[in-house]
């Protein structure tokens, strides 16, 4: 099973990265969405799988009842997720608030910080200015 | 001696505030601790002479065995006067050339920072003492050059120099670095017995390479000659100072203090004698193409660093001898004469020759100077060059089989520089009267001193070589030698070779200046110029400029502004980097399996694949966001099913949460035109399987191993005994990692922030807002208009 | 517990929250927010100064002994970087009180200022691989925040490839601690460190450390993946992008180092190619970058990424002698960036331009700035005396010592182009004449005070490094003895007896 695992884990990676690398900004926002179930599953995955047993102690005792499933990669993963999601609505807004700004949602027109610029130079002697 | 150099250095640092209460008087004021420096250094000429080099030690960096040490030997005694000796007269100079500028104080700061520099490097004795004040002297020399900064051609020339010394710097710094290996010390002192170590090491050509591109680039030994000349955009004081008494003798230091180390080799030899020869002919030629006072120096000083790395090469007693000797030769006689190029320069207006004449009586003094000067540079007796001369000619004449091609090199040069030297020495003084606007009168006293002491010690070293031969000249030579060794000096030896070949570079010289109004503008001269005076230069600054071409060209493939390729770089290099390790580095295992698959676990993963497949696939927004949101349902079954139900309740309010979020706010958008063409889809998407492919490949290497569970064992017996919780994933949360769940809330606090700034938030513009969005239309308008 | 190690991540907490409490009252709050940062110096200061004393102390969060909780740990190279954090901190509040507008400064600048303060710490100090990713998301969303705090369009624009890419990383790097922890069973690098030394066999590490690399490449801007940092350092004002390039990246190559010495400590041939490959390309790409740049806060961006390929190289040689240079150049280089950005703000402010072909008379009519520009500028170009010399130094020593010679062959050409680059700067920008109106100096005395005083602050402090190295730099040869032999770490962490 854990194999199985990694391996939806791994496709889920591919499909995210691949919708992260598309030039509609909301497709990069569902990848990311993705991404972090991928990233979760994973360390889910690698904490080992039990089934059916919660890492919960019951009442009465001191020590919870074996098999139990690993509870260490539960908590990372909890955090994982609320930081993920923190993370997401953050993106999200931003490409919203992006696109307020420019009116559109292609990821190629984003050349406000970036305009391609001419060198500076003195083209007639050929030489940088000083 | 550390508070001999420091004390320059602190000055500096206080000189613009000194300049401030002391005006005209600045130069007098500031010149009294070079020459208090000066003194210092001359009571050591006695023990020095006697034998015993003086060594200081103060600690500095001992984790880097970086000390500041000194050592004083014959060799660094000669530098170190002439560095304070001639730096005095400089800064007496300064104060009345430089009277009036704005930025007087400045200039005697960076000025002084030079001295300290220069002083510092010629008594350095650990290297990277030295080293550090090498390119101290470098940095001091770009403000100086660039001291007229509004003119761009003077910032060029400051660039110039900047980067052909700093480069050179930066080879010798790995060359020193090697030679300490080598060696095992960090000090010059300890090195110099060490020779024979080093020469046979296997390091040694590098070494010597290395070192060699330090001190050519220093002292502007061909091709790096075109820097020099450039320099004369700085103030005369500088050029007299820095440009040819003492900065550009830095490298021909190295070479001499380093001989006894590096030298005696037959590359040694061929590489010193054949650049410094061919620099020395070259551009004692190119000299008497110019017209300029400062450029005809300035080339001959190219020249003389020629002679010096020469003799330096040829290694014999005498040569070394000789090298030392004009040292000091060249130091008097060219300060002198610099220091008279300004003169006239600032009484006239102009320092072209042509335009010059007749100052004969306007300016007496300062023709004294020049012309007793110009007749040492000239190699005339009774004067020390002809001295330097005459024993130049001896070393070529002991050099052995190529001592032929030194001694017709030299003759060559010396017969230019004599032309030369009568054209700067007699031009503006003599003939008719110049074509000048200004109607010059005598230069103050502070500017015809400086030049007047110097010609005059010409002279009186010339008459009594024996004030200098048997004490500062013999312990230098002894110094590089690294043997004691005797010599007089004396104008008269009767009729031997030397003085025939002396009497034949008077001839040619002579006719050179006779000849010289119309040698200088002859074709062959402008040829030879436009070949190895100009062209070198040009191809710098080509060299410049086709490396901001190249710059561009790269940073706009590899920056190119586009998102997409950005992450797909980031993307591929995942591949090629983890993938090629996985590939070569790893034992690629398959799992054993703890547990077995289920029919209805492998239809929930069966449904989380699918769900993304269509995600990916779908265009249709409604579509994609159902996909999601039922692969997200189903990972939360998924963590129900193996024993995390927190997980899976906390999964199923996100994925509701992210869906609602997506829908509310980018559900109504507009798509977008245009697609990505097939190839690129199939591209990102080999990229994209790739690094999916690895991850798993990787997370079934390591599930190929058992988890010791030992951690999770630990919380598990602890969560109820001592932290008092039954649900032990609760506890971990808040108690045994409750600082990972502090930051997890700091982050969500933050998000809420940012969405509320990028929500809430008008368009800001920068405190000075005229700015930032002129310069923003700006960069926009030129990018649209290059597109 | 250590509260000495709780302080750094403590006082920038709370000033943070005071911060937001008085955003309605500006006057204490910005008087709250040097005071924090001064606190936050005094704590670090303490704390260094008792590291670089009595050696690496540790503190076990909520009593939990190490490996089972969080641990927070100090060794010199970790507490040299809490101080120089704390003291551009300070530098970097005071300058805002006049370089930050009152609508940034309104909409939260200063708590996200704090608990940018506060990720970074906690990066430097944690010993713990989860909780490092916590402290990495809380840094990077503060840097998201600033980075678009205004809304400009340039500012959005670059932040969306700025976000993008770092989520990048962060997804990278919490799947690097998955796979580290479905091997190692740990999460607390001290216990990892010998934990992966029980597990070597199926060479899965290798692997790991090349995840990685990528993941804390990406951060520490490193060829071919630093893409983010030219695209985003640009476009906030003066003070954040000061902080940032300080920073932020420094984040991402200590945890390199980290991760390496205690991991990683051997790698293979290939590891160590690879970085040096690595190396190489970032110090030219970055320097290339810089040289064709016309907006002078994106020049410096790039050579952010340029001085990133030095450390990395000192890495990559896996040497004591390489290790010192590299953590000197990390500490000396944390100054030396934040002073170049606020340099660049105060070249924008006077000049009405951030376009270097239009500057100009900045020498001429600030003397005082040109100065101080003079020391972090020619230190980048790993110029003497100034504090970037012994790290270039030490660096070069090191890689002859170990033969590289290509990559110290590329080392040295690139500090001479970065040298031309910095002469461009001077030249064009302070030399090159303007009139008396083209330079112009905006506000009121104490905010001219509020802005120069920490630039010369900083300028100082970065001479004195230069002019006596050797407190710094025995402080580098402290924690790259540290990182070599990582016994006194893994004791601290986990007691004498569970180390040997």
């Amino acid at each position: 099973m854990e194999a199985l695992l990694a391996i939806v884990s791994g496709i889920l990676f591919a499909c995210s990265f691949y919708l992260m690398m598309r030039r509609n900004l909301l497709r990069f926002v569902i990848g990311l969405i993705i991404l972090g179930n991928a990233a979760n599953l994973l360390i889910f995955t690698m904490g080992r799988l039990t089934r059916d047993h919660p890492p919960v102690i019951p009442y009465g005792a001191e020590l919870p009842i074996e098999p139990y499933a690993n509870p260490l990669p539960q908590a990372l993963i909890l955090t994982a997720i609320v930081i993920s999601f923190g993370l997401l609505v953050f993106a999200l807004v931003l490409v919203f608030r992006n696109y307020l700004t420019t009116n559109t949602l292609d990821a190629d027109t984003l050349d406000a910080a970036e305009p391609d610029e001419p060198l500076d130079v003195h083209t007639e002697t050929r030489r940088l200015p000083a | 001696m550390l508070w001999a150099v420091l004390s320059i250095f602190v000055l500096a640092a206080v000189a613009p505030f000194i300049a401030r209460v002391t005006k005209q008087a600045t130069g007098w004021v500031l010149g009294l601790l070079p020459l208090a420096v000066f003194a210092y250094f001359a009571q050591q000429i006695g023990p020095v002479a006697d034998g015993t080099p003086i060594r200081q030690v103060h600690a500095w960096v001992p984790s880097l065995d970086l000390t500041l040490s000194f050592y004083l030997d014959g060799l660094s005694l000669l530098f170190a006067l002439l560095v304070t000796g001639i730096g005095t007269l400089i800064v007496v100079y300064a104060g009345g050339y430089m009277h009036g500028h704005d930025q007087y104080g400045r200039f005697f700061s960076q000025l002084l920072l030079f001295m300290g520099a220069m002083l510092g490097l010629v008594v350095a004795d650990n290297i990277i003492a030295f080293f550090i004040f090498f390119e101290l002297t470098s940095f001091a020399s770009y403000l100086l050059i660039g001291f007229y900064h509004t003119d761009e051609d003077n910032r060029q020339a400051a660039r110039k120099a900047l980067v052909v010394t700093g480069g050179g710097g930066l080879a010798l710094l790995a060359g020193l670095l090697l030679l300490q290996q080598v060696t095992g010390t960090m000090e010059f002192s300890e090195m110099l017995a060490l020779g024979d170590t080093v020469r046979a090491h296997p390091y040694y050509t590098g070494i010597f390479v290395l070192v060699i591109l330090g001190a050519f680039t220093k002292s502007a030994q061909f091709p790096f000659h075109f820097w020099l000349p450039a320099a004369m955009a700085g103030p005369t004081p500088v050029s007299a100072y820095l440009h040819s008494a003492t900065m550009v003798k830095a490298g021909v230091f190295l070479l001499a203090r380093l001989s006894p180390v590096l030298g005696g080799t037959d590359l040694w030899l061929y590489t010193l004698v054949s650049f410094g020869a061919f620099t020395m002919v070259l551009s004692a030629w190119l000299g008497l193409r110019y017209t300029d006072l400062k450029q005809i120096l300035a080339y001959t000083t190219v020249m003389v660093l020629g002679l010096l790395t020469m003799l330096l090469g040829v290694g014999t007693s005498a040569a070394v001898k000789a090298a030392m000797v004009f040292i000091l030769v060249h130091a008097l006689y060219k300060g002198a004469l610099f220091m008279m190029a300004g003169s006239v320069d600032h009484e006239t207006g102009t320092r072209d020759v042509l335009e010059l004449g007749g100052l004969r009586s306007e300016m007496p003094y300062t023709m004294a100077g020049g012309l007793l000067a110009a007749l040492s540079m000239a190699g005339l007796p009774p004067l020390f060059g002809f001295i330097g001369k005459e024993v130049t000619y001896e070393a070529a004449l002991g050099a052995g089989p190529i001592g032929i091609v030194v001694l017709v090199a030299s003759v060559l040069a010396n017969a230019a520089l004599l032309a030369g030297a009568l054209v700067v020495g007699i031009k503006p003084f003599f003939g008719g009267e110049g074509s000048f606007t200004r109607h010059p009168h005598e230069a103050p006293v502070s500017m015809w001193l400086g030049p007047g002491i110097l010609a005059t010690l010409g002279l009186a070293f010339g008459l009594v070589p024996s004030l200098v031969d048997q004490t500062i000249l013999q312990a230098a030579t002894g110094a590089v030698l690294q043997s004691p060794y005797e010599f007089y000096l004396a104008l008269w030896h009767g009729i031997n070779a030397p003085l025939i070949a002396s009497l034949v570079t008077f001839a040619i010289g002579f006719a050179l200046y006779v000849q010289w109004a119309r040698v200088q503008p002859s074709g062959f001269m402008q040829a030879l110029d436009g070949f190895f005076g100009r062209r070198p230069a040009a191809a710098f600054e080509r060299g410049l400029f086709e490396m901001a071409r190249l710059s561009q060209w790269t940073t706009r493939r590899v920056q190119d502004g586009t998102f997409r390729h950005y992450l797909l770089t980031v993307l591929s290099t995942f591949v090629v980097l983890v993938g090629s390790s996985l590939l070569l580095q790893t034992n690629i295992q398959w799992p054993t399996e703890v547990l077995g698959v289920r029919y209805y676990e492998a239809a929930l993963a069966g449904i989380i694949v699918l769900a993304a497949l269509v995600a990916v696939r779908t265009h249709e927004r409604f579509i994609a966001i159902l996909a999601l949101s039922i692969g997200g349902y189903a990972i939360a079954l998924l963590y129900l099913l193996f024993g995390a139900p927190d997980l899976a309740m906390t999964q199923f309010t996100i994925e509701t949460l992210s869906i609602i979020i997506l829908v509310i706010v980018l559900l109504n958008l507009p798509g977008i035109s245009g697609q990505v063409s097939l190839a690129s889809r199939v591209r990102d998407a080999v990229v994209a399987t790739g690094v999916g492919a690895i991850i798993t490949t990787i997370a079934l290497t390591v599930l190929s191993t058992p988890l010791d569970r030992y951690v999770s064992d630990y919380l598990a017996s602890r969560s109820y005994t001592e932290a008092r919780g039954h649900n032990i994933v609760n506890v971990i949360l808040v108690d045994f990692r409750a600082l990972d769940t502090m930051g997890e809330i700091g982050v969500l606090a933050m998000a809420a922030l940012g969405v509320y700034v990028l929500m809430r938030m008008m368009r800001q513009n920068r405190d000075t807002p005229e700015a930032s969005i002129e310069s923003d239309d700006k960069v926009l308008t030129e990018a649209e208009e290059t597109a | 517990m250590d509260l000495l190690l709780i302080l750094p991540l403590a006082i920038p907490l709370g000033t943070a929250v005071l911060t937001l409490l008085l955003r309605s009252v500006p006057g204490v709050q910005r008087l709250t927010s040097v005071l924090g940062a001064v606190a936050l110096l005094g704590a670090s200061g303490t704390l260094l100064w008792r590291v670089a004393t009595d050696g690496i102390r540790a503190a076990q969060m909520g009593g939990w002994p190490a490996p089972f909780g969080i641990t927070l740990v100090a060794d010199p190279l970790s507490a040299g970087l809490l101080g120089m954090t704390a003291f551009v901190a300070v530098a970097v509040a005071v300058y805002a009180l006049a370089g930050m507008d009152e609508a940034r400064q309104r909409f939260g600048f200063h708590p996200l200022f704090h608990l940018l303060l506060m990720g970074v710490n906690g990066a430097f100090i944690t010993g713990d691989m989860f909780n490092l990713y916590v402290w990495f998301e809380v840094l990077l969303i503060a840097s998201f925040v600033l980075l678009v705090l205004g809304n400009e369009r340039r500012q959005l624009d670059g932040a969306v490839k700025y976000v993008g890419i770092n989520l990048v990383s962060s997804i990278i790097f919490l799947a690097a601690v998955g796979l580290l922890y479905g091997h190692t069973g740990t999460l607390n690098m001290a216990d990892a460190s010998g934990r992966i030394a029980e597990l070597r066999g199926s060479g899965v590490e290798a692997t790991l450390a090349t995840l990685f690399i990528m993941a804390f490449g990406i951060k520490a801007a490193l060829f071919p993946l630093f893409f983010w940092l030219p695209a985003a350092y640009h476009t906030p004002p003066a003070p954040v992008a000061a902080v940032f390039a300080g920073l932020l990246t420094k984040v991402g190559i200590y945890s390199l180092i980290r991760v390496f010495s205690l991991l990683f400590p051997d790698p293979t041939g290939y590891t160590r190619t690879v970085l040096l490959v690595i190396a190489a390309g970032t110090m030219v790409v970055g320097v290339m970058g810089a040289m064709v740049q016309r907006n002078v806060h994106r020049l410096l961006a790039f050579l952010v990424i340029s001085a990133m390929g030095y450390i990395l190289m000192g890495l990559g040689f896996f040497t004591t002698l390489g290790l010192v240079g590299a953590v000197f150049y990390i500490l000396q280089d944390v100054p030396v960036k934040t002073t170049l950005f606020l340099i660049g703000g105060m070249m924008e402010r006077d000049t009405g331009t951030a376009r270097l072909g239009e500057m100009g008379g900045l020498y001429q009519y600030r003397p005082v700035l040109a100065a101080a520009f003079m020391v972090p500028a020619f230190s980048l170009a790993g110029f003497p005396p100034f504090p970037g010399f012994w790290g270039k130094l030490t660096l070069v020593q090191a890689g002859l010592e170990a033969e590289q010679f290509t990559i110290v062959a590329v080392a040295l050409i690139v500090g001479l182009f970065t040298l031309l680059v910095v002469a461009q700067i001077w030249s064009r920008a302070f030399w090159r004449p303007a009139t008396e109106d083209d330079v112009q100096a905006s506000g009121s005395t104490s905010q001219r005070w509020a802005l120069n005083g920490p630039i010369v602050a900083l300028a100082v402090v970065l001479l004195a490094i230069g002019l006596y190295a050797q407190p710094l730099y025995g402080l580098a040869e402290q924690a790259a003895a540290n990182l070599v032999d990582t016994q006194a770490y893994v004791d601290a962490v986990l007691g004498p007896s569970a180390g040997a």
